[in-house]
């Protein structure tokens, strides 16, 4: 009997352990960072960009991943990003920290996914402002750039952190859940008790008349005459702004997430080029 | 000579009142009406330039009872029989109106304005909008003093054309400052100049303007059926508001000449006002003066016009409910639609 269900054990354990010594596996056939399934970036590029990848798995704990391609097995490209995230086994750490951008030469599009902590990192104003830059380039078909962009970009928010005010919200959550989160929201209260209060106070004050008289009602028609009439140029001064690009793309500080065929929580977002 | 003047219909010797809509004179007995010499061929309104006494008491022409006026009360009714009496000598010597714009609005029409006014005022408290309220309405013609006049103007100040544009990084404004000077002047004719101190000046000037097209040689016969005030704010007095509006007035005419400025702000003006004629006229004012915890609350419409001024109290359980169901809708449609669209 004793033996049995040790035996149960060892089986279990196994079971347990083999998935993951697959994926250790897997990610170690996979370690490269950069999968150019169609050769856009020459070799050196490639190394290139997987050292300041390497730096940035270090320094911020997050994985970073390129993969163009120009067939996604009938997926979306959310779907494909995911899964291929999910798949390869990359990430950092228990959350998997990391992103993906993927290129994808089929739909003409290129789509950010995040996992981890890099969701938070990445809100959705920055993936559009990321995906803005790196359109840019691959419009141009520069790739190597495109790609260059984007490291650059993971760096610098990935030093900024999570900007402050940052929340999760779940595209697939349903309506019930997202009512009771809105039954929780500060916001709606102030709101609502900011257009109370005003519209009480305008129909208060609305009970008098006006004045309708103008300085011309009881003017003498072609009375008035305009005698002297003198604009003399004084001085001018000119100002200069910096134009900030804050206002580019909006988004907040909201993180979209989604749920991907894995299971597992993404981030993420997109567009043409 | 009596000093209570009743006009009687010729043909059975009731009351006569001046009807609005019609313009002449109406027998609410045997239904005639009467053109404005017609009636009363006698009457002969030559002696008001003179001065006459001011008596104690006035006694009701038809029924003989007293009756009760305040000082400034010209035209009345009696409070007995409700035959309608005009205080002659509160029309004459100093006291006789130059000009009087006659009603144009019945009472009956004053009461639908200000019920559909007093609906509109969701806080008013509940007595205002009762029946014995509205029927409290009155029609007065109110004396007011109209100014003819001319008026020198001239001010200064400065103007700024401001011009923005986009290079590279940087937004650019420039901003050029000029210097401005206007000099004009212009004549003004009948700016009315409220004369009664219980009115209140500030309504009274909200329901100008009054169409002076109608404006007609004054006649007692017009105050027929109607409340009246003499004058209590001597035209010396009454001038002071007017130099103030017309001050005003010319220096903005003045600065709407001065075009095509991004801004424009005076700092000095000066302004001359001569060659100032004024006129005693009685203008036609419906009256509703309500009393809710001990402050009066004045609706008045301009009695040619129809245009409407006043001002109700608020009730404070009301503006509270109203608030509440706004906050309530708000924060559904915040929360219930909102979630729909997030």
């Amino acid at each position: 009997m004793r033996k049995k269900t040790s035996i149960l054990l060892l089986v279990l354990l196994f079971s347990v352990l083999i998935p993951y010594i697959a994926q250790v596996a897997v990610y170690a056939e996979s370690s490269g960072n950069i999968k150019d399934y169609l050769n856009y970036l020459t070799d050196s590029e490639i190394a290139s960009l997987q050292d300041d990848i390497e730096s940035i798995k270090q320094t911020y704990r997050l994985d970073v991943v390129i993969v163009i391609t120009d067939d996604t097995q009938g997926k979306s490209s959310q779907a494909f990003a995911d899964d291929f995230y999910d798949y390869n086994g990359y990430g950092i750490g228990k959350s998997k920290s990391g992103l993906l951008m993927l290129v994808n030469m089929q739909d003409r599009e290129v789509y950010i996914s995040t996992r981890g902590n890099a969701i938070d990192i990445f809100t959705d104003g920055r993936i559009s402002r990321m995906t803005d830059n790196c359109a840019t380039y691959l419009s141009n078909a520069d790739y190597y750039n495109a790609c260059r962009k984007f490291v650059q970009d993971v760096k610098s928010y990935a030093k900024a952190g999570v900007p402050s005010g940052q929340y999760r919200s779940p595209s697939d959550m349903t309506y019930g859940d997202k009512v009771a989160r809105r039954i929780k929201s500060v916001s709606i209260y102030i709101t609502a008790l900011v257009i109370s209060l005003v519209s009480t106070l305008l129909l208060s004050l609305s009970s008098k008349g006006k004045v309708t008289i103008t300085s011309s009602t009881y003017e003498e028609t072609g009375s008035f005459e305009l005698t002297e009439a003198r604009d003399d140029f004084i001085r001018q001064s000119t100002t200069q702004t910096k134009i900030s690009d804050n206002s580019s793309s909006g988004g907040g500080n909201k993180s979209s997430t989604h749920t991907g065929s894995s299971g597992h929580t993404h981030g993420g977002g997109g567009r043409k080029f | 000579m009596t000093s209570v003047k009743e006009y009687k219909c010729p043909s059975c010797g009731a009351g006569l009142d001046f009807d609005p809509p019609s313009q002449k004179w109406k027998c609410h007995y045997c239904f005639n009406e009467y053109e404005k010499d017609q009636f009363d061929a006698s009457d002969n309104e030559e002696f008001l330039n003179e001065d006459m006494p001011e008596l104690d008491s006035y006694i009701c022409n038809s029924c003989g009872a007293e009756l009760i006026a305040d000082n400034t009360t010209s035209a009345t009714f009696c409070v007995y029989c409700k035959s309608p009496a005009v205080i002659k000598s509160r029309f004459s010597g100093k006291f006789r109106p130059r000009n009087v714009i006659p009603f144009r609005l019945t009472k009956e029409q004053a009461k639908e304005i200000y019920q559909k006014w007093i609906k509109k005022r969701l806080f008013a408290p509940k007595e205002f909008k009762l029946k014995e309220e509205v029927d409290k309405i009155t029609g007065i013609y109110a004396p007011f003093w109209l100014f003819d006049c001319k008026a020198n103007g001239f001010i200064s100040g400065e103007a700024t054309k401001v011009h923005s544009w986009r290079q590279g990084d940087y937004q650019y404004t420039q901003t050029k400052y000029y210097s401005i000077v206007r000099r004009g002047h212009a004549r003004y004719k009948r700016i009315p100049v409220d004369a009664s101190k219980k009115m209140d000046d500030k309504y009274m000037h909200m329901i100008e303007p009054f169409d002076y097209s109608d404006l007609k040689d004054f006649s007692m016969k017009y105050m027929s059926g109607f409340m009246a005030e003499k004058y209590d704010v001597e035209s010396n007095e009454a001038v002071n508001i007017l130099k103030d509006r017309v001050r005003d007035y010319i220096s903005d005419r003045l600065k709407g000449t001065v075009n095509g400025y991004s801004s424009c702000s005076i700092n000095s003006r000066n302004v001359n006002i001569s060659e100032i004629n004024q006129c005693y006229s009685m203008l036609p004012v419906y009256l509703l003066v309500n009393k809710y915890k001990d402050k009066s609350h004045i609706f008045m419409i301009n009695g040619q016009t129809g245009k409407v001024v006043g001002d109700t109290p608020l009730c404070l359980p009301k503006q509270i409910l109203f608030a509440v169901a706004v906050f309530l809708v708000v924060w559904i449609i915040g929360v219930f639609g909102g979630a729909l669209f997030a």
